[in-house]
């Protein structure tokens, strides 16, 4: 299982790469440990790791007007604490972000079903296109028309990683 | 002393330095340095953050954060992820006047709370307070010299001068006019083509 993470989290990189994404702010969740790992270890894409996701949604944003193009990788509870920066940073100024949002409480995953089942609700609220990413086949395609869809509408989209398509139970 | 009278005595030092400004300081800072390089921001709280994503991504630049306390404090969790980066080209800048101005004069926490302390704890290389404007502008031309990431915080009086012209842009012509003078000064593309292009 352990290989399995490894591998999907590789995926996933190579498609935020192949999707022109060179700027990543991370807050880790348990089931996004590989991959987090792997950002940590690339030596092409700038990491920063965060305390607190909504000051990422800032770095991101100063970041983005300096030509840079980025994405947030976070749990659903992060994305939570970030509303206020989406809206009065990312939308008051029309500035994209690819957000890789982990979905706690995704149907299959105990323990944080509260959360799961405000996060698609928040996300439609706020104006944001979304798509669950599921599938390792599909993680290309999906990371790269997201950030087609982000920078074209410069508005943040939202990627949903499940547990499937991370390799973790 | 009120922060325009800082603001005065270091605009003449900042050269191209971008500026991240944020509430009340924003219309002093064009005030005294008008540039398309000066950024005003809606979120209270992530000058630093948004002034440390610009510092980051543009090494060789300098970038100023203008910051007052209600938003400095709002943010304090920002402080050793920007520490944790280390950008030698961010200046920090701190005016406490212990009030959220922009949001009625309501009291801040600042008054009981050191705002250098929680810099350097943070991991800052440099912070101090300072006591006038000519204190402050040296220490900010130092700081610039020594390119290191520094905070300089000084307090003070509420309020501003009453005939400061009032910005003339919303958010958008703020972003596009600030994105095109970095093009035009980095030399380098930002934007994507726009709607005309074959893409």
């Amino acid at each position: 299982m352990e290989h399995r993470a490894t591998q999907a989290a590789a995926a996933i990189l190579a498609g935020l790469k192949k999707a022109g994404i060179d700027f990543v702010a991370t807050l880790p969740d348990e089931k996004m440990l590989e991959l987090i790992r792997a950002v940590e270890r690339d030596t092409e894409l700038k990491h920063v790791p965060l305390c607190r996701e909504e000051e990422g949604i800032g770095i991101c944003a100063g970041a983005y007007l300096a030509g840079r193009k980025t994405a947030i990788i976070m749990q659903n509870a992060g994305f939570l604490n970030s509303c206020n920066a989406l809206t009065t940073t990312s939308l008051q100024f029309q500035i994209p972000i690819l957000m890789l949002i982990y979905y706690a409480g995704d149907i299959g995953d105990r323990g944080f079903t509260t959360l799961g089942s405000v996060t698609e609700p928040v996300l439609q609220a706020m104006g944001f296109r979304s798509t669950v990413l599921r599938r390792e086949a599909e993680i290309d395609d999906t990371l790269r028309g997201a950030q087609i869809l982000a920078d074209d509408s410069k508005r943040p989209v939202a990627v949903l990683l499940t547990k499937s398509v991370l390799g973790v139970e | 002393m009120q922060r325009y009278d800082y603001l005065k005595a270091i605009a003449g030092n900042a050269g191209d330095a971008l500026a991240v400004c944020t509430g009340w300081a924003a219309r002093e800072w064009w005030a005294v340095r008008p540039s398309d390089g000066n950024l005003k921001t809606r979120t209270l709280g992530l000058v630093s953050s948004i002034a440390a994503g610009l510092a980051i991504a543009l090494p060789r630049r300098k970038v100023i954060a203008i910051d007052g306390d209600g938003a400095f404090l709002m943010n304090l969790c920002g402080l050793p992820t920007i520490a944790r980066q280390n950008p030698g080209n961010f200046l920090h800048l701190l005016f406490d006047n212990e009030i959220f101005e922009a949001s009625g004069g309501t009291a801040t926490a600042s008054r009981d709370c050191d705002a250098v302390a929680l810099a350097k704890g943070a991991g800052y290389k440099d912070a101090l307070w300072l006591n006038t404007p000519e204190e402050f502008r040296e220490a900010f031309t130092r700081a610039w010299e020594k390119n290191q990431l520094t905070l300089l915080a000084v307090k003070v009086e509420p309020g501003q001068p009453k005939d400061l012209p009032p910005l003339k842009l919303d958010e958008l012509e703020n972003k596009y006019r600030f994105i095109r003078y970095l093009e035009a000064t980095e030399k380098q593309a930002i934007l994507s083509p726009g709607f005309d292009s074959k893409l």
